[in-house]
């Protein structure tokens, strides 16, 4: 019991792992998180698993955009169509 | 000046081509949504086309365009401000939550299975069916969280810009990167059938 204390002081918890995976994605970790995460990883499936999760979630997102605002699209051929005629009316 | 109404709706009509693109893109930018952004960007060649008297042709097209429909925008603030939050979108609170609701007390994984729909990555990204479960996942993020998301990714800005238009922390804003992140996680989990 005080040696799985220890270890969550030293491998931090899941919670902190998984915030300190989503930053490590968008800016550089202190020395010190990288080894944590390193070790925590090691030892914990789950938290390995988030990592490659929110790689996805992130590829998921990025696509979810592209396809929103792509230029010359049929989407964006029909936006111009649409704009063209109002315009005529009016 | 007066304009000959036939020559103003030609160079409308190349503006629409040469510059609705763009401004899309920002109004999606400021919006995020797809359908908001395309009646900003409708409402912006409108009143273009209206006042084009008033274009002098002392600034860019491009830029007096996007002027009109940054006056737009903020007027879609406006209005929305004032009548009554019709979104269904979760507080931030809720996200909070949501996103906590993942760990016990002593921050472990409440469930330590791994769900199987991360294991076909490429299968759920080409699904049909994807981009239809994305939107309603973005559409519940609370406002803020989702325009963090939108910009992080949408534009090449860096991190302290999106900061300073959120008027948010840096450290603020990687916290609301992960937690929406956790969301859509349970989100996409939740409704990937």
């Amino acid at each position: 019991m005080l040696l799985k204390k220890a270890m969550r002081k030293i491998l931090n918890s899941c919670k902190k792992t998984t915030e300190l995976i989503d930053i490590k994605a968008m800016t550089s970790l202190s020395f010190k998180n990288r080894v944590q995460l390193y070790l925590h990883k090691t030892m914990c499936k789950t938290c390995s698993a988030y990592e490659h999760q929110s790689k996805l979630i992130d590829s998921s997102v990025m696509r979810w955009i592209e396809t929103k605002t792509k230029p010359n699209t049929e989407s964006s051929q029909k936006r111009k169509k649409k704009i063209l005629e109002d315009i005529s009316k009016s | 000046m007066k304009t000959d109404p036939t020559n103003s709706k030609i160079s409308v009509e190349n503006w629409v081509n040469d510059y609705s693109d763009a401004l899309f893109q920002w109004a999606f930018y400021k919006t995020s949504s797809k359908e908001t952004a395309e009646d900003l960007v409708q409402d912006t060649f409108l009143a273009a086309y209206k006042k084009i008297d008033s274009f002098k042709g002392n600034s860019q097209p491009k830029t007096w365009l996007f002027s009109i429909l940054n006056n737009k925008i903020i007027d879609y603030y406006r209005l929305r401000a004032k009548t009554s939050k019709k979104t269904v979108s979760l507080t931030e609170h809720q996200g909070r939550e949501l996103s906590n609701g993942f760990f016990n007390e002593a921050g472990d994984w409440k469930d330590t299975a791994i769900n199987p729909i991360w294991n076909e990555d490429q299968e759920l990204l080409d699904n049909p069916k994807f981009n239809t479960v994305m939107q309603s996942c973005m559409d519940d993020l609370p406002l803020k969280w989702k325009h963090a998301v939108t910009s992080k990714y949408l534009t090449d800005k860096n991190a302290k810009a999106i900061c300073q238009d959120l008027s948010i922390s840096v450290s603020n804003y990687w916290q609301i990167i992960h937690r929406a992140k956790l969301v859509l996680k349970k989100c996409l989990e939740t409704n990937w059938v």
